[in-house]
């Protein structure tokens, strides 16, 4: 007899893995990040669970490196997409063009994309290095400097190098995202403005930008707000430091859990950081106007 | 070609040429000080291509713990970190494989019941899936770790399978949302008019159909697990379980830091994503078009 | 096989698309769901496929009740407004995968596939996938698809409306052919009227989820039921215009524009109300000079040539204009005075408040 199941029982069976899976590993975690938010509690000491009320979220709020990691993390977000977007879309004009051999350079400025972050860390600390590193010795010959500079363990410097490793890494995703929305834009478009008269100036300005700012304001929004929370990125390249000049959210959070074992702060932090992003998802959705057009299912 | 064209042409390639050397220029390097012996590495000035090419520092990570101990290592003595190199590349890749196939399978199954079938609350679902494709890492990881330590998986491979699923998940699910949402129903319908059943129907036509996407789905889902490093840094301990990324860091450990095996195991974990980028750049570059900037 | 409705109804939540519907399509003959977009027909196909569940009533096949059914259960085929051919498969595995599903063994498969591939004239594309295919081959394949299975019903979702206007016309007599062939009781659907004209034996017109009419073309063309089956069939579309059943010297006569009309011989006015719609065919309308008896003058409005027609449009009274379809010999100068005439035996006329047409003498 061959096995005949109705589309509701299809339905639900293609349901169950998913629902099973979501409320094992991100309802229940992300329950228990909140429900931590109001303890104290050491991984150490597994039975010491003691409800402390607001107490963790005053003790973020009184803390002046929680202040300065709020402030830095601007900071590094602000540049990073200002780099990034001026770049991606630089780039993408560049890219979309129909010439020979196109493709090979597309492949090869997206490819920072995947390179793992882990890798650009060691790169960047390589050719970075103070003494021996390609960077400063390129700099030293052609004039640039007269002294080596200490790329990794000044705070100004760490931060540079770490923005300019996300910039690096990330360009990629602007160029991929304003390519595939400037596939889109019909030929006829230019052609209608060039039968109009309009030169490659204006043709850009009012027909190529008023096209992009739609993928590019989701672009920047989405960039924003991943930038803000990332952790490897800097954690890989200067531990937060020198000192905690480096410090964002991400890296306070896991300071706050790993080195100081207090689960509860660090949780206290991703709750803050949750409330901020939720600030940003509604940003989004306004913006982009997401769900809008979509049609009953 | 007017002079003209041609002056435009050869500038933009100028252009894209050295941007191109920039951006490309540290995974060179990375290549080059891989090849140097020790005594080369450290010369300054630096030479820019290497006057010894060696694989030295290759062997010394792919030889595995086994060729250590041979070598007539006392026991005892502290095994370097470079000698623990294999175990996790293979711990790497079990946990991509296992990550991959986990969250594409099950985002596919609960993406087609979506865009098929009636539920209470579907039209929620692709709204939370993208704020969890939002939510950073590190305010999962904590919690994330005590669930494992309730069902007793720290410091195993399944641990961080599990994690990854659930950070690649949401994005997983709404990408696959968009792409069935696009595929036509008529030819799932002209199949159960010509007899087959629902599950024939997604065996048979949708899934060589929905194949884009689930490569797209895939490929963001290896990406995300093999670079990953915050996930295997709080959830495992020994030396011999930790993912490659953790595992490299530990050539920071001692005073003295071996720039030689630090780029040459850059070189070996960056391979695999560039075999996967050359062999699906185009599905990439499609998937993150349509499921970045909404579909 | 015969299928009959039993008061389907169909709703999707509050909206009800379909309303109570009884109706029956005989056995073997080629009945054509005929309506604008959003009547309900294409739902009422889905019905009859299975892809869709009925919110009441009953659907029988002969006399075997199908409602409960899969689609894949009831032994019909189902041609697709986009051919929805299978786009990762070959075209021979198109028109095969039915009995695939069935388990036919792939001998027996192969030699039918080749069988319907000869009729059809694309024996020589079964190694090809639907996208290297054009608009008409994939027709075809859709068609074979149908075809290999002998199927009970045959359904049709606007089979012809993907086709450029050319391929269009060869395609209707295929498939009329085609139905012929196969033996099968059809249904199809389409927006079109020439489509519904041509090939079908019976027409059912709907609108707002409701069957206005359900007849022969020709019933369907020459006796309209309503006022909306009068507008939506006929090229141009029928005139319309209001006017009052007056008497003249004992007799009933209708009132239009200041002029009298003789009240048509098939209608009797006794019991009808004192304003109708009156509705005639523009072929129906002839152009007579403007002082002849029983023509209703006024003033040319516009003129097109449409081949060896002419439509003439008159402008009888302010923003009442009749269109007529005259040979194309017929000259008419813009703003010039020109009358209609009307061919009395064809006038059509409607009561105003139930749209429904009056009763003719048997």
């Amino acid at each position: 007899m061959r096995l005949r199941l109705s589309d509701r029982q299809v339905g639900i069976l293609f349901m169950l893995p998913l629902l099973v899976t979501a409320a094992a590993f991100i309802v229940w975690p992300v329950a228990e990040a909140i429900r931590l938010a109001f303890y104290r509690y050491n991984p150490l000491r597994p039975d010491d669970l003691i409800w402390v009320g607001l107490d963790n979220f005053e003790r973020i709020l009184d803390d002046p490196l929680f202040w300065d990691s709020f402030r830095q993390a601007l900071v590094w977000t602000g540049w990073s997409i200002l780099f990034q977007t001026v770049l991606g879309v630089g780039l993408a004009l560049l890219l979309h063009t129909a010439l020979p051999g196109i493709a090979i350079f597309r492949g090869l400025l997206l490819f920072p994309y995947i390179v793992p972050t882990v890798v650009i860390a060691l790169n960047w600390r390589w050719i970075f290095n103070s003494e021996i590193g390609i960077v400063n010795h390129a700099l030293l010959r052609l004039g640039v400097i007269s002294d080596n500079i200490a790329w990794l363990s000044t705070p100004d410097m760490a931060m540079a190098s770490a923005i300019l490793l996300n910039v690096w890494k990330y360009t990629p995703f602007v160029i991929i995202c304003v390519l595939a929305r400037l596939q889109t834009i019909p030929t006829e478009l230019y052609d209608a403005a060039k039968v109009d008269g309009a030169g490659a100036v204006r043709r850009f300005l009012d027909i190529t930008l008023p096209m992009l700012k739609e993928v590019l304001v989701v672009v920047i929004v989405f960039r924003t707000i991943w930038t803000f929370n990332k952790f490897e990125e800097i954690y890989l390249l200067t531990r937060g430091g020198p000192g905690t000049s480096t410090f964002n959210l991400a890296v306070y959070a896991f300071e706050e859990g790993m080195a100081n074992l207090r689960l509860g702060v660090a949780a206290a932090t991703g709750v803050i950081m949750i409330a901020l992003l939720l600030a940003g998802t509604i940003v989004y959705v306004r913006v982009s106007g997401f769900g809008r057009e979509e049609k009953p299912a | 070609m007017s002079a003209r064209e041609i002056a435009g042409r050869t500038a933009l390639y100028a252009v894209l040429a050295a941007v191109t050397v920039l951006v490309c220029f540290p995974l060179i390097w990375a290549f080059f000080t891989s090849m140097k012996p020790k005594e080369e590495i450290f010369l300054w000035p630096p030479t820019l291509w290497p006057e010894t090419w060696t694989l030295e520092n290759y062997r010394a990570l792919l030889e595995g713990r086994d060729a250590y101990f041979q070598a007539g290592a006392a026991s005892g003595t502290a095994v370097p970190p470079s000698a623990f190199f294999l175990d996790w590349f293979v711990n790497s890749l079990i946990v991509t494989t296992g990550t991959t196939v986990i969250s594409t399978a099950v985002s596919t199954l609960a993406a087609y019941s979506l865009t098929r079938f009636r539920f209470p609350g579907q039209r929620a679902v692709p709204y939370l899936a993208l704020v969890g494709y939002m939510v950073p890492s590190i305010i999962f990881v904590f919690p994330m770790f005590l669930v494992m330590v309730e069902f007793r998986l720290t410091d195993t491979l399944l641990s961080l399978i599990l994690g990854y699923v659930c950070i690649t998940l949401p994005f997983c699910m709404w990408l696959m949302w968009a792409f069935f949402r696009g595929v036509p129903i008529e030819i799932e319908e002209a199949a159960l008019v010509d007899g087959a059943s629902r599950l024939r129907v997604f065996w048979e036509i949708v899934l060589p159909t929905a194949w884009p996407g689930i490569v797209a789905a895939a490929i963001f889902t290896l990406i995300v697990s093999w670079n990953d490093y915050l996930f295997g840094r709080v959830f495992m301990n020994s030396m011999e379980n930790l993912p490659l990324t953790v595992g490299v860091m530990h050539f920071f450990d001692g005073t003295h830091v071996d720039w030689g095996l630090m780029m040459a195991s850059s070189v070996l974990m960056t391979v695999p994503m560039a075999l996967l980028f050359m062999l699906l750049q185009r599905h990439l570059v499609a998937g993150f078009g349509a499921g970045a900037v909404k579909g | 096989m015969d299928v009959r409705l039993e008061r389907l109804s169909k709703s999707f939540g509050a909206n009800p698309v379909l309303k109570s519907l009884d109706l029956t399509f005989p056995e073997r003959r080629f009945v054509t769901l005929l309506g604008p977009s959003g009547c309900g027909k294409t739902t009422l196909l889905r019905l009859i496929a299975g892809l869709e569940r009925a919110s009441e009533g009953a659907i029988w096949f002969g006399d075997r009740r199908v409602d409960h059914l899969a689609p894949g259960e009831r032994n019909i085929a189902m041609v697709f407004q986009s051919y929805a051919l299978y786009p990762t498969m070959d075209v021979a595995a198109n028109i095969g995968y039915g009995l695939r599903v069935r388990g036919i063994p792939r001998a027996e498969r192969g030699e039918k596939v080749g069988a319907v591939a000869r009729v059809l004239e694309i024996a020589h594309l079964l190694a090809r996938k639907p996208r290297a295919l054009s608009g008409g081959q994939r027709q075809r394949v859709a068609l074979g698809r149908a075809m290999v299975r002998k199927p009970d019903i045959f359904l049709m979702d606007e089979p012809l409306s993907n086709l450029d206007a050319k391929l269009r016309a060869t395609m209707r007599g295929e498939l009329k052919r085609f139905h012929l062939d196969l033996e099968t009781t059809s249904i199809y659907v389409t927006h079109d009227q020439l489509e519904a004209m041509t090939m079908s034996d019976l027409i059912a017109v709907m609108d707002q989820g409701v069957v206005q009419q359900y007849g022969t073309p020709e019933e369907v063309y020459d006796r309209p039921a309503n006022l909306f089956v009068a507008g939506f069939i006929g090229s141009p579309p029928m005139n319309f215009a209001e006017v009052e059943v007056a008497s003249d010297a004992g007799a009933p006569v209708l009132r239009l524009a200041g002029r009298t009309i003789p009240v048509p011989p098939q209608f009797d006015l006794a019991a009808a109300p004192r304003r109708l719609t009156l509705g005639i065919r523009p072929q129906d309308v002839r152009i007579a000079a403007p002082g002849d008896a029983g023509a209703i003058p006024g003033t040319v409005w516009m003129t097109e040539l449409i081949g060896s027609e002419r439509l003439i449009e008159v402008e009888i009274a302010p923003r009442l204009r009749i269109t007529a379809e005259v040979k194309s010999e017929v000259r008419a100068a813009l703003n010039a005075p020109a009358a209609v005439a009307f061919e009395t035996t064809k006038l059509h006329l409607f009561d105003p408040a139930t749209g429904l047409a009056l009763r003719r003498r048997a």
